[in-house]
C-alpha cells in the first residue's frame, strides 16, 4: 500500500464528524497545511481534540468545519490575543466546546492508547467543569479511599502529526518539545503525518532509537515543507508574524478563503518535489 | 538618583519574591510574568530552583528568545534536561510540584477562579481561553500563585460567572495589590507603591478584608538591574501592551 499520499490525497481521508486529534501546542509545529487543506475540502462537523489549541481551530471554525473542541484552551498567545472565530462559533452555539484541563485530555488519550474506555485523574476534584460536562464522573473508589474523578477516553479517528524528518515507512523524528504528539499516535486509530522531509531509511536507521514515531503506526505520509506555518517549527522556522497579524484582521469569509488559496502553491509544493525513493 | 520602574516591573519582583530556593515552580502559556520572574528568583534568592515549563526546558539558561511565547522551543534549547507536560502534570498529581502559576479572568473573594466563560456555560457571551492546567493543577500544587494584568471590578467581582475551578490559592498579584488567601476568603495583603488603598477598593467589586495596610516593597536597585540583563526586550510587559 502506498503511504506517501499527496496532501489532498491523505485529507481525502477524513471524514466528516470524525474525531481529529491535531498536534503541536499553541503557535507552535501545528499541521496547518493539513488543516488548511482540511478546511479548502469543507470537511464539516469535525470533532477537534488538543490540549492547548491556537490558529489551527480558529481557522477551521471560521470556515465552519468543526462541530465540537475538546481542549483545555484555545487562544493565540499574549502578543496576538483571544482566537476570534473561534469565540464567534461558540458565541453563537455553532460549536460545542467540552472544556477540559490540559491534564484531562491526556489522561482520556491515556485511557485510549490502553484501550480502556476511562482514566481515573487525580485534581479534578472541583469546580463547575466536573458539573457541567458529562465525561467527567466522581465514584467512589472500589478499593476504599477518596472518590476519583474518572474522565471518559477520547479515540481519535485521526492524529495528524507535522514531524521533521521521517523516512517513506513513516518512521518519525521530532526535534525539540514533542508536546503530546507521541501520545495522540498511540491513542489514535488512524496516524498522518506531515513532514518537512523525506529521509532515507537508512539514514533514519542510524539513530532508530531516537525515533519518536515507528513507522508501522503511521498510515499515511504527506511531504510538506513549512507545513507547519504560519506557526513555528523548532529550528526549521519561526512563526510567520505578518501571515498571523493579517489572518487576525480578516473579518469575511471570503478574505478568510482567500487566505487559503494564497498558501496553496506553497502546501502543494512537496508532491512536486519527489524526494523520497 | 531615584530609580524608575513600571508596574511590570513591581508585578514580577513581587511573584519572584514568592519563590524558595530548591522549589519546583511551574508556568503555562501566556505567562511572561512569571517566566521572567521565575529566571529573576533564579538570580536573586533561588539559584536551585527548578524551572518547569509546557515544551518541557528544564532550567532554561535564557528567555532572550523566548520572544511572543511562553510556551516555545527557545524553552528547550538551552535547558539543561527535557521533562514534558504530561509529566509536569503527573508531578503535581505525586505532590511534588511546590509552585505552579495560573491565569484566570474573574476571581471573587471565595478564591473561585474562572477562566471559561463570561454568562452561561453552553451559550457564553464571551468564551474565554479556558483554564488549561489550572483545574487539576490549583488543587494539586503545594503553592498557587496567581497573576492578573487587569484590576477593575470585571475581573474581582462579587462572584465569578463560572468556577473553573477554586481552592488552595496562595496568592493573587494584580497590577495594583497583592491578595492572600487566608481561611477561605481573600485577604489584601499589600497594596504597590504605585497605589493606593482607595484604588484598590474603588477597582474591586468586593469589600476588601485586611488586617493592617501594608505596601509591596519597590522592585530593588540589584533586582531591576538583573531584570535589564535576563529579560532585555521587557517581555514582562507584554500583557500591559495589550491591555491598552
Amino acid at each position: 500500500m502506498k503511504k506517501i499520499l499527496t496532501l489532498q490525497e491523505a485529507v481525502a481521508d477524513v471524514q466528516d464528524g470524525d474525531t481529529v486529534a491535531l498536534g503541536g501546542n499553541v503557535l507552535h509545529r501545528a499541521p496547518m497545511a493539513f488543516v488548511r487543506e482540511m478546511a479548502r475540502q469543507k470537511k464539516k462537523e469535525l470533532k477537534l481534540v488538543k490540549t492547548a489549541g491556537a490558529h489551527d481551530i480558529d481557522l477551521l471554525c471560521a470556515l465552519d468545519c468543526v462541530q465540537s473542541v475538546e481542549a483545555g484552551f484555545v487562544s493565540y498567545e499574549t502578543k496576538y490575543g483571544l482566537a476570534p472565530h473561534y469565540r464567534k462559533a461558540v458565541e453563537s452555539g455553532k460549536v460545542t466546546v467540552n472544556e477540559h484541563a490540559c491534564y484531562t485530555v491526556i489522561c482520556a488519550l491515556r485511557a485510549a492508547a490502553m484501550n480502556v474506555p476511562f482514566m481515573p485523574v487525580k485534581g479534578l476534584c472541583a469546580g463547575d467543569l466536573l458539573v457541567k460536562n458529562d465525561y467527567f464522573v466522581v465514584v467512589e473508589d472500589p478499593f476504599g479511599g477518596e472518590p476519583v474523578t474518572l474522565v471518559k477516553a477520547i479515540v481519535p479517528d485521526v492524529a495528524i502529526i507535522h514531524v521533521h524528518e521521517c523516512d517513506q515507512h513513516g518512521n518519525a523524528r521530532i526535534y525539540g518539545p514533542r508536546f503530546e504528539d507521541v501520545l495522540m499516535t498511540r491513542a489514535a486509530k488512524k496516524v498522518i503525518l506531515t513532514t518537512e522531509q523525506i529521509v532515507p531509511r537508512s539514514r533514519m536507521k542510524l539513530q532508530a532509537e531516537y525515533i519518536d514515531i515507528p513507522g508501522f503506526l503511521v498510515d499515511a505520509i504527506v511531504h510538506v515543507p513549512q507545513g507547519a506555518s504560519p506557526c513555528s517549527c523548532y529550528k526549521k522556522y519561526d512563526i510567520d508574524d505578518q501571515a498571523l497579524r493579517s489572518y487576525l484582521a480578516m473579518q469575511n469569509r471570503d478574505e478568510i478563503e482567500s487566505y487559503l488559496k494564497r498558501y496553496e502553491r506553497k502546501d502543494y509544493a512537496g508532491e512536486r518535489m519527489a524526494v523520497w525513493v | 538618583m531615584r530609580t524608575s520602574y513600571s508596574v511590570s516591573d513591581i508585578m514580577t519582583c513581587a511573584l519572584a519574591r514568592m519563590l524558595k530556593d530548591g522549589e519546583t515552580v511551574f508556568h503555562g502559556v501566556s505567562s511572561h510574568l512569571p517566566m521572567v520572574a521565575i529566571q529573576l528568583a533564579k538570580h536573586m534568592q533561588a539559584p536551585n530552583l527548578v524551572h518547569l515549563n509546557i515544551p518541557g526546558g528544564v532550567n532554561p539558561s535564557s528567555l532572550k528568545k523566548a520572544s511572543y511565547s511562553s510556551a516555545g522551543a527557545d524553552l528547550v534549547t538551552g535547558a539543561e534536561a527535557y521533562f514534558p507536560l504530561d509529566e509536569v502534570f503527573d508531578l503535581s498529581m505525586r505532590g511534588k510540584l511546590d509552585v505552579a502559576f495560573l491565569g484566570g479572568v474573574q476571581f471573587d473573594v471565595h478564591g473561585n477562579v474562572n477562566a471559561s466563560v463570561i454568562g452561561d456555560y453552553r451559550q457564553p457571551k464571551v468564551r474565554l481561553p479556558g483554564g488549561a492546567g489550572s483545574a487539576v493543577l490549583i488543587p494539586t500544587a503545594k503553592k498557587i500563585i496567581l497573576w492578573r494584568t487587569k484590576h477593575d471590578k470585571r475581573t474581582f467581582v462579587e462572584r465569578v460567572d463560572f468556577v473553573t475551578t477554586r481552592g488552595n490559592l496562595w496568592k493573587i498579584v494584580t497590577p495594583l495589590c497583592i491578595f492572600e488567601f487566608r481561611h477561605g476568603k481573600l485577604h489584601l495583603d499589600s497594596i504597590h507603591p504605585t497605589s493606593s488603598l482607595e484604588e484598590v477598593r474603588a477597582n474591586t467589586g468586593f469589600e476588601l478584608l485586611y488586617d493592617e495596610i501594608k505596601y509591596t516593597p519597590p522592585p530593588s536597585k540589584r533586582e531591576l538591574d538583573v531584570l535589564k540583563k535576563i529579560d532585555p526586550y521587557e517581555y514582562r510587559a507584554l500583557e500591559f501592551q495589550l491591555n491598552r
